[in-house]
């Protein structure tokens, strides 16, 4: 990652949740009704609170600079005559009904931190983040991804482990596949983190875990996670079901 | 077993709510009493909200009816006396971004990340793990379009934690906009 300027949490002085939020910010402002608001007149301040922010992180600012696109383009073409049939949707339009929209959770979240605020007083008999910990865990299928972020970890900790020289061996993914519908087989399921860690080298973990996605891939198999950051573990995925 | 003693209903609630970490159906403990009659429990628990607790300035404890259940809570105006006993820090609020993730859901629900994201015009990744993690909210399913995206919706919890009994008490979207005009609007016939 190139972070290296932006890393750690980033606290910004004049915060707003996102263009969105600055957007109505500037309507309230300069009091226009949100309705009647002519984008284009408030394009320069946007730009100008962007271009008065010092370095711009992308990842963090990426939707930033989208909204500035979307208003300079909403400009131009209010430059330009119209050809264009009042029915459409015009990127204006859109803007302002994602704008409406957005006045209304802000509203909402007002209300919730208002209630969040009452209920915050009245204690309970458990304090409520003890009682969220100690809740049953539900199982949640895990994504792609997930599984990645465990496979990196363990690749990881192979990478300081101590390896003696062993001539080396050709895993193909079709062996893999069998090897690991045998495993199934014989014990019902395979915790993904205890089953890695066994393997022997990080080429046979790759292609392991290659293989592992592949079959989840092709609804072979089932990936279930029982807590957010706990272990995953792979079932045969008896009919490929999907939740509705 | 042993039929309960009307006069002893009040008593057994009270001790029920006591010792149980979360909200108690009122449906179990009217089954458990033998009442069908809501009214006839009604009356016992507007007995204790009353006589017990809510009267009397010397009672440390409340009813307070949340998440479909009852249960046992402290007065509001002890808050800072008891975070001072068990030197207890602020307790943590949810940010911004949680609570408009948390407002889309809730009134969209169930809603895929890219439509948060989209409402919010901001990436709600971030939100929603955290959210997810404070089990305010849970996956309910996918979303049967490419990608098969994971469908979120509040949890049992959500409503505890904002003191809801159950969804439709949240106040409709038109009501919202009403209460906050009447907030908002400026005193020009005073």
């Amino acid at each position: 990652m190139m972070e290296t300027e932006f890393s750690g949490y980033q606290v910004q002085t004049e915060f707003f949740e996102g263009p969105l939020d600055l957007l109505l910010h500037l309507i309230r402002k300069n009091k226009m009704n949100i309705i009647e608001v002519r984008l284009s007149q408030i394009t320069a301040e946007y730009l100008s609170y962007l271009e008065g922010k010092r370095g711009i992180n992308p990842s963090r600012e990426s939707e930033f600079l989208m909204t500035a696109a979307t208003l300079i383009y909403i400009k131009s073409r209010s430059l330009l005559p119209k050809p264009e049939n009042p029915e459409e949707e015009s990127p204006e339009k859109q803007l302002i009904h994602t704008l409406i929209e957005y006045e209304k959770i802000q509203k909402i979240s007002k209300m919730l931190r208002d209630m969040e605020y009452t209920e915050l007083l009245l204690w309970r008999r458990l304090e409520m983040n003890e009682n969220f910990v100690n809740r049953e865990y539900e199982l949640k299928e895990v994504s792609a991804f997930q599984l990645a972020e465990i496979f990196f970890d363990i690749v990881k900790k192979k990478e300081y482990e101590q390896f003696l020289e062993i001539p080396s061996k050709n895993y193909s993914i079709a062996k893999k596949q069998e090897e690991i519908l045998t495993l199934l087989a014989a014990s019902g399921y395979i915790d993904f983190s205890e089953y890695v860690s066994k393997l022997d080298s990080v080429e046979e973990i790759v292609v392991s875990f290659f293989t592992l996605l592949e079959m989840i891939k092709r609804h072979m198999l089932i990936a279930v996670q029982e807590t957010l950051f706990g272990t995953i573990s792979i079932f045969r995925n008896e009919a490929s079901k999907l939740e509705n | 077993m042993d039929p309960v003693l009307p006069n002893h209903h009040l008593a057994l609630i009270e001790a029920l709510l006591f010792v149980s970490k979360e909200p108690v159906e009122p449906g179990r403990i009217m089954e458990y009493l033998g009442i069908s009659d809501i009214d006839e429990f009604e009356k016992i628990l507007s007995t204790m909200e009353k006589e017990l607790l809510l009267d009397h300035a010397e009672r440390g404890l409340m009813l307070k009816r949340s998440g479909g259940g009852l249960q046992l809570v402290t007065k509001p105006d002890l808050h800072e006396e008891l975070k001072e006993f068990f030197t207890v820090k602020q307790a943590t609020k949810l940010t911004i971004a949680s609570l408009e993730t948390l407002s889309i859901i809730a009134y969209r629900q169930p809603a895929t990340l890219t439509e948060i994201s989209l409402m919010r015009g901001v990436n709600s990744t971030g939100p929603v793990k955290n959210l997810l993690q404070k089990k305010l909210i849970k996956i309910t399913g996918r979303k049967q379009v490419p990608g098969l995206p994971a469908l979120y919706a509040t949890t049992p919890e959500f409503l505890i934690y904002f003191g809801l009994n159950d969804l439709s008490e949240l106040p409709s979207l038109e009501e919202l906009t009403e209460l906050f005009e009447e907030k908002e609007q400026p005193s020009l016939f005073k």
